[in-house]
């Protein structure tokens, strides 16, 4: 359908199901669907945006969304904010196949599987176990005033499994997931429940962090948290037009190392993949940092037109919510170091693994984020291992603190919140020396 | 019992009877949970609105029971209820069977605040005039503002069974934010309440402006031994992550919590209250999401771990009595363990004397760890204050430690509290805690 009277308006709507499965301590909590038929209208006034997001949304007939139309129009008259939309190519990547479909899967067969990660994590000394698998699968059907229209369906699945070690009134825990959207991916992953309860034992015995300034290495899951909090938030496109970015002004300017490159990708086959945006833009890869220079901001239509410098095609949204500057798979590449020469050139310090996840003040350039447990370097080597161990600091001087960077990238998966959305992401990065660290931990 | 019906429910009374109906037929015992509502919001972008917005939210959560085997499903579509049931049903043939005793049935309900306002109406005009009050108040300010909003919403609720429970309550909320920028200096200050009367825009602009400006002049500091005051905003985000969920009956039993094998035992400072009480403040109900007719729960008395959490099925599962706590985050989820109106009390006095840093947010409450409460955080908007007077702005500060070992010994609290979310709370001084400045 096509209506005459906003200067722009789209349709987006997200028709679905979700299926979980949780298990905990060996008992089947839940297994089963929801559905999700929900859908946000969006039209541009002579100034800004008027929004409807209307759930049961396919009972609607066209004069019904006609009025949604009208209705996020009137609307629209409320908001005094210039808005001008920036010129886009508009088409759609094919969704990656899927080797095996869960939805081909029956749940019962699922939850048989998810019980094998589950009971594996069950090692002497682990005191609760608790796995889960979360599938949702989404058709997306997208219409703009335009004449933009297209519709896919894509399928996302992974699983998380937790183990909590308890001796003597203490208790450790060890977490392991994995999430994509190339099918089912729990058959064989019974050493990732083991690998959660070794990591919780060990984490029993393991002495709080010292916390101090020290040169830290961090391993390529907490390195792609760091390229996600300390550098992909502050580079939204929404956040440096509102003047709320450290980076708004940075474009050319040197931030980091110039062994540093972060790149934002949402046309890999990972799990913060989208064929195309929210808005209906097409996507691709985009080089935020080259050579540690600020190259590109992430943009939707509206901030690539105010701000300029970057590169649209960014704009996501949560099902029921209208879009917004997001990540997708966001990393640091690979240098030429290896994590051998990293450890040397460390000397003492500390080696951070895993991620308990991060926080970050974009205005203010500051980010916190928390290792699942590290350990000590001495002399170049890995010695004791010590858990509660976190870092901050602030974005503008930390950049330009990793001096070396190894060539052994993983990419790991979550989701992120903004503006009251969750998304899913990736994110990932090779082995990082980080000099003049400012390392948080239970003792001083 | 007589139904009073709000008019958002009233169109699917037969629905759900008609769900009720079906569902007896395919199982021992159904429930449906019915929410829909509306709500209106205008974002700022810069100090100008950039997005009006309307959100029509419409959903049912199904649950079934067939000996001890629980399953559920939701949809946001009426018209595809057979479909959702058939879903419960196929959900509750895979869970593994438990102790289960039933669903409730009708009783007599407590007396209870309504958290309704009919003065919080969805409309622009009525937004428009809270962005205005919220602006109003960070006039003549230095910093810029960067974002903010204002929020209006209206809805309803209803839980039904098939033991002849069909309990139904109206609800509103309005809140505004503001969010403001100097130089690198942010300053965010937010205010949601059930009532128009009990928000405050003024000062949330005001606060924001105070934030943004004062800290544009802040300095790095050593690292130090320092008496930290916690405002309610940054403690109510460590209690959030790791002190309430240890509270919940399911973490306890599961061996989660650090409350495990506490129960009766003198294990935080001996001034320490803690309780939920779900007939007075903004979330309050004569009954929880379980249907369950709610009381108020001691969860903390002089220190001494006094009660935990439970809903019906962890209740079941552990041979406790249901606490009246199960709790949905919408028509989507199945109900868990949660709170109602938290009121968190300490000893009182002390916290203005002499020397401290205060501190109003922190960066990174969500990463401790939640089961032993070891947390390391960055502070944000935190200052020195001589008697209650703040002298010097810190520009970024860390502060790790043990949140239970910390509530253990508390220095004191201010007699002004402060309701984030549902937790209503003093600023609560700690002695002799780690700072790692820069």
């Amino acid at each position: 359908m096509r209506f005459a009277e906003p200067r722009y308006y789209d349709i987006r709507a997200l028709e679905g199901s979700g299926t979980q499965i949780e298990i905990d301590n060996g008992v089947i909590e839940s297994a089963g669907s929801a559905f999700s038929d929900t859908a946000v209208i969006r039209a541009l006034g002579e100034k800004g945006w008027g929004t409807v997001v209307v759930d049961n949304f396919s009972a609607l007939g066209d004069a019904a969304v006609r009025r949604k139309v009208d209705e996020a129009l009137t609307l629209a008259r409320a908001t005094g904010e210039d808005v001008a939309l920036a010129e886009v190519t508009s088409s759609v990547l094919p969704v990656p196949s899927v080797a095996e479909d869960p939805r081909n899967v029956s749940l019962e067969e699922k939850t048989e599987i998810l019980l094998g990660i589950e009971r594996a994590a069950a090692l002497d000394g682990i005191v609760n176990t608790r796995a889960r698998y979360i599938e949702t699968a989404a058709t997306i059907r997208f219409e703009n005033s335009e004449g933009t229209a297209f519709a896919y369906e894509i399928v996302r699945s992974g699983y998380s499994v937790l183990a909590v070690a308890g001796r003597d009134g203490q208790m450790q825990m060890g977490r392991e997931s994995e999430h994509g959207i190339t099918g089912l991916n729990i058959r064989h992953k019974e050493a990732k429940g083991r690998e959660a309860a070794e990591r919780a034992l060990l984490l029993l015995d393991a002495r709080p962090a010292r916390g101090g300034k020290m040169t830290a290495i961090l391993d390529p899951e907490l390195g792609g948290v760091f390229a996600h909090e300390a550098i992909g938030h502050a580079s939204e496109g929404d956040l440096v037009k509102e003047g709320a970015s450290v980076v708004k002004d940075k474009i050319g300017c040197a931030i980091g190392s110039p062994v540093l490159n972060v790149t934002d990708d949402p046309t890999m086959p990972e799990f913060g993949f989208m064929p195309v945006d929210d808005e209906g833009t097409a996507v691709q890869r985009t080089e935020i940092i080259r050579n540690g220079v600020l190259d590109n901001f992430l943009h939707d239509r509206q901030t690539l037109a105010a701000v300029g410098g970057g590169i649209a095609g960014h704009a996501r949204a949560q099902g029921g919510y209208p879009p917004v500057v997001r990540m997708s798979n966001t990393f640091i590449e690979n240098g030429d170091a290896t994590l051998e020469e990293l450890l040397e050139a460390c000397g003492d310090g500390i080696l951070l693994k895993g991620s308990r996840g991060g926080q970050v003040d974009p205005g203010r350039g500051v980010f916190q984020f928390n290792a699942e447990y590290g350990f000590l370097v001495e002399g170049g080597e890995m010695t004791a291992m010590v858990r509660d161990v976190s870092l901050s600091g602030d974005i503008l001087t930390t950049l330009h603190n990793i001096t070396m960077v190894a060539g052994d990238r993983t990419m790991s998966q979550g989701y992120c919140g903004k503006a009251g959305q969750s998304v899913p992401v990736s994110d990932g990065s090779p082995h990082l020396l980080l000099e003049h660290a400012v390392i948080g931990g239970g003792q001083s | 019992m007589s139904r009073i019906i709000p008019p958002e429910i009233a169109p699917y009374e037969s629905l759900i009877d008609d769900i009720l109906r079906a569902g007896s037929a395919k199982a021992d015992e159904v429930e449906v949970y019915l929410e829909a509502g509306r709500s209106l919001s205008l974002e700022l972008k810069q100090a100008v609105v950039g997005e009006a917005s309307i959100a029509e939210v419409w959903g049912i959560g199904i649950r079934v029971i067939t000996d001890g085997r629980i399953g559920s499903s939701s949809t946001m579509s009426p018209g595809r209820w057979e479909a959702c049931l058939d879903a419960a049903v196929a959900s509750a043939r895979l869970a593994d069977r438990q102790d289960w005793d039933g669903l409730p049935s009708p009783a007599p309900l407590a007396a209870c605040d309504e958290p309704y306002d009919p003065a919080v109406i969805p409309d622009v005009a009525l937004a428009q005039d809270l962005i205005a009050r919220t602006l109003a108040g960070a006039e003549g300010a230095e910093a810029d503002v960067i974002g903010g909003s204002a929020s209006l919403s209206s809805g309803a609720g209803a839980i039904a069974n098939s033991h002849g429970i069909f309990y139904s309550h109206r609800g509103t909320n309005a809140g505004v934010s503001l969010e403001m920028i100097n130089g690198t200096s942010t300053g965010y200050e937010y205010d949601s309440k059930a009532r128009l009367g009990d928000i405050d825009p003024e000062e949330v602009g005001k606060k924001a402006a105070f934030f943004a400006d004062f800290w544009a002049g802040a300095d790095d500091v050593p690292s130090a031994e320092a008496d930290v005051v916690f405002a309610p905003t940054a403690l109510a985000s460590l209690l959030s992550a790791i002190f309430f969920p240890a509270l919940s009956g399911r973490n306890v039993h599961a061996g989660r919590s650090y409350f495990a094998g506490k129960l009766g035992e003198a294990c935080l400072d001996p001034a320490l209250h803690v309780i939920d009480d779900p007939h007075h403040g903004d979330h309050a109900t004569p009954w929880d999401d379980d249907g369950v007719v709610t009381r108020p729960l001691e969860l903390v008395r002089d220190g001494t771990v006094a009660g935990f959490a439970y809903d019906l099925k962890t209740a079941y599962r552990y041979g406790a009595k249901t606490t009246g706590n199960a709790v949905r985050g919408g028509a989507g989820g199945a109900p868990g363990i949660g709170f109602h109106n938290l009121t968190v009390e300490g000893p009182a006095g002390g916290v203005d004397d002499g020397r401290a840093v205060i501190c109003h947010g922190l960066i990174g409450a969500h990463t401790a760890n939640t089961i032993t409460g070891d947390f390391s955080v960055e502070l944000s908007n935190a200052s020195y204050v001589e008697d209650g007077e703040y002298t010097a702005p810190i520009r970024s500060a860390m502060l790790g430690g043990n949140l239970f070992a910390m509530l253990a010994d508390i220095a004191g609290t201010s007699e002004e509290t402060r309701t984030v979310g549902r937790i209503t709370l003093p600023s609560v001084r700690f002695n002799n805690l780690h700072i790692i400045g820069k």
